[in-house]
């Protein structure tokens, strides 16, 4: 470095604009701020161009983008070079690889006519940036001041070109965050779109099911509930959801149901079926079959209950209908004569017929002993016998029951008969809890009339009277058979009971054939009672009574005077037949 | 036709009947004696209860209807002592959910009236062999 020899004014002066032009390089950076590396470059060597007075500013760097090589040039206008640009940077090849910061004044006979003083700039501490190199007219080039200038240019475009590089690495980061946000989003928005997809197609089957679907907590309270679901019931949806499904659930179904809900909660069953019938908003009934499981929870879903709801309302009424049509050929069946008739014969003819088969067996087997059992044979050919004769009974007592012929009439005490009756029948009374009491007039008139038929009759009221106190509770179920020489003159036998009465309308109907108040009664009894005792010239009816129940009484006409005496021998031992 | 007093050692199997129907118990103790049994007949369920031939009885044939006690219930009530005995029901009655909840029972056999003298003595066996 050549220390010039000036004088004081002008080395003011000088530093005067040196300073000036540091100031203008110190602005540099406003300038470039926010371009790009090129235009950095290009604004440097615009400015060295113009405060250095030189007369090329030439630069070579990296792009710090894409890494490729970088070459800049400016000439000054009164430069009279002409090399183009691409042979400037072989030109200077020695400058731009040279390191450290020494000046070497460059061969003068190599531009034209020109001497030119060449000068290297690195950019960046070690020229890792970039290299710039600047040719002047002037031998002393670069003085001191000129050295400096450069050294701060160079330092300015350095840091120019590391914020540049900077910016644009932000720049492509930001883009990158960019696209990928874009991409996620669309992913998003696409799976999104899948899962309204399925909604709608899950909240239609939903909607448009043919059968009732609820959901409900597991307390039976309901969380939603399909259309179908609401028309069966008539409720709406919000309705609905102030309510369990108990609260609609027919009481006679309760118990069952939340015992079924309890074991389904406690993990005994996964699911369970239940006909049962709801309540509608409207009080009516309505009949379904359901299908209730429970829908296990999700991370975001506690777990509910769901229930598929058939309407079976048409067919339970159907089913009904049928068991109530079928119910009623059975009993109208029973009822027949041609039903009743021949139960009473297997029955009654069985016993003896069973009899007979018995001992004809064993007559049989005596007979055929070594030596045969002759006695033994004997003997059960008479029971044989016996049976036979107690089958033929039977037929007569029954035909006598159902036919229309005249009865056999005798002589005969209505008491007697009636012990007869109740003695049969008094254990069965007992079983049922029913308590007998008799009324007897002891002078009771004898009456004529057939023994069998009017014990029937008497039986038939007694039976009456079990039944109708049959469902009584709350009282004592007493019967009252009461007989007496009523003010008609006729005899009167009364059955009187505790049980649950009868209308005047019922009175009036009730020996009726086929007319019946209970569910399983046969409504043939009375009716032929009604008919034997017409038969025997009386008549019968029943009363309801001051108190509980009701009376059945029946009258016939006493037996005439004389007569009775006479018949009465058939009962008692006649001496006539004694003494023969 | 036999009977046994009470104390007296039977030599043969004591059958008891028990049947309301006067047919029934007249011809049955015949026909029995014929088998080799010795018979006894009563007219109630009550009636054999209270006779002192229960434990001696080895085979009971027992009508089922009958008023007061029936056939099912002196069953039951026999059991109900630990005084079991091979039991054959006779019934003039045809009803088939009696005869299919009396045979889960553990009755012996089940006979409808009236039944023949082969059957009787086959359902005896039978419930001879099972005591």
């Amino acid at each position: 470095m050549h220390l010039q020899e000036k004088d004081p004014a002008e080395e003011v002066n000088r530093l005067q604009c040196c300073i000036n032009d540091l100031i203008s390089l110190l602005a540099l950076p406003a300038i470039w701020s926010g371009n790009e590396p090129r235009q950095i470059v290009h604004i440097l060597l615009d400015a060295l161009l113009r405060v250095l007075r030189l007369e090329f500013a030439y630069a070579r760097l990296k792009d710090p983008v894409t890494t490729a090589p970088m070459e800049v040039l400016r000439v000054a206008d009164t430069c009279k070079l002409t090399v183009p640009l691409h042979d400037f940077g072989g030109m200077l090849t020695s400058w731009l690889e040279h390191e450290g910061n020494s000046s070497l004044r460059a061969a003068r006979n190599r531009f034209e006519e020109e001497d030119i003083s060449i000068f290297p700039v690195p950019l960046g501490i070690q020229g890792e940036i970039g290299m710039v190199v600047v040719g002047s007219e002037r031998a002393d080039f670069p003085s001191q001041t000129e050295s400096l200038l450069l050294s701060v240019a160079a330092n300015q475009a350095s840091i120019g070109l590391r914020e540049a590089e900077l910016l644009i690495e932000q720049k492509r980061i930001a883009n990158e965050l960019d696209r990928r946000v874009t991409e996620r989003t669309a992913e998003l928005a696409a799976a999104n779109e899948e899962l309204k997809r399925s909604e709608e197609r899950w909240r239609s089957v939903f909607e448009n099911s043919a059968v009732g679907v609820a959901l409900t907590d597991l307390n039976g309270r309901f969380i939603a509930t399909n259309p179908f679901y609401q028309k069966m019931l008539g409720y709406t949806e919000q309705e609905l959801q102030s309510l369990t499904f108990l609260d609609i659930t027919h009481q006679d179904d309760l118990d069952h149901n939340l015992l079924l809900i309890a074991e389904l909660l406690a993990g005994e069953r996964q699911q369970f079926q239940i006909e049962k019938q709801y309540r509608r908003k409207d009080g009516t009934s309505v009949w379904v079959w359901n299908n209730v499981s429970i829908v296990p929870g999700t991370e975001r879903v506690p777990r509910f209950l769901m229930a598929l709801s058939e309407d079976i309302t048409l067919r339970k009424l159907s089913e009904e209908a049928l068991a109530k049509a079928r119910s009623e050929l059975t009993r109208v069946a029973r009822i027949t004569s041609l039903g009743v008739l021949t139960a009473s014969i297997a029955h009654e003819v069985n016993q003896p017929l069973s009899g007979i088969i018995t001992n004809a067996s064993t007559c049989l087997r005596m007979l055929s002993a070594d030596p045969p059992n002759v006695d033994g044979a004997l003997e059960t050919v008479r029971r044989t016998i016996r049976d036979g004769n107690r089958a033929s009974d039977v037929i007569t007592r029954l035909r006598a029951l159902y036919s229309k012929k005249e009865p056999s009439p005798e002589c005969m005490d209505l008491n007697e008969a009636t012990r007869e009756v109740t003695a049969l029948s008094s254990s069965e009374l007992q079983r049922s809890g029913v308590i007998l009491r008799y009324e007897f007039d002891d002078d009771l008139p004898a009456v004529i009339g057939d023994r069998v038929q009017l014990q029937q009759v008497i039986l038939n009221l007694l039976r009456n009277a079990a039944d109708a106190m049959s469902t009584i509770d709350v009282r004592p179920r007493e019967l009252v058979i009461r007989t007496e020489h009523d003010e008609e003159n006729q005899v009167r036998l009364s059955v009187k009971d505790t049980g649950v009465g009868l209308t005047p309308q019922a009175a009036e109907k009730i020996f009726e054939a086929f007319y019946t108040t209970k569910t399983d009664g046969m409504g043939i009894g009375l009716s032929i009672s009604r008919s034997i005792v017409e038969a025997h010239q009386g008549r019968i009816w029943a009363r309801p009574n001051d108190g509980p129940g009701a009376t059945f009484s029946f009258a016939m006409p006493c037996a005439p005077e004389g007569i009775a005496d006479t018949q009465s021998g058939i009962h008692q031992t006649d001496p006539a037949k004694d003494a023969a | 036709m036999e009977s046994h007093q009470g104390g007296s050692v039977p030599t043969r199997p004591l059958l008891s009947v028990v049947d309301d129907d006067e047919s029934v118990r007249e011809s049955l103790p015949g026909l029995l004696g014929e088998f080799g049994f010795a018979a006894q007949v009563f007219s109630s369920a009550e009636e054999f209860l209270s006779s002192g031939c229960v434990g001696e009885t080895s085979c009971l044939i027992l009508d089922i209807a009958m008023p007061a006690m029936s056939g099912p219930e002196l069953h039951q009530e026999l059991k109900r002592r630990g005084q079991e005995i091979p039991t054959i029901f006779i019934t003039g009655h045809r009803d088939e959910t009696i005869r299919v909840r009396m045979l889960k029972q553990g009755v012996a056999a089940f006979l409808l009236k009236p039944f023949s003298d082969a059957d009787l003595l086959a359902a005896i066996k039978t419930a001879l062999q099972a005591a």
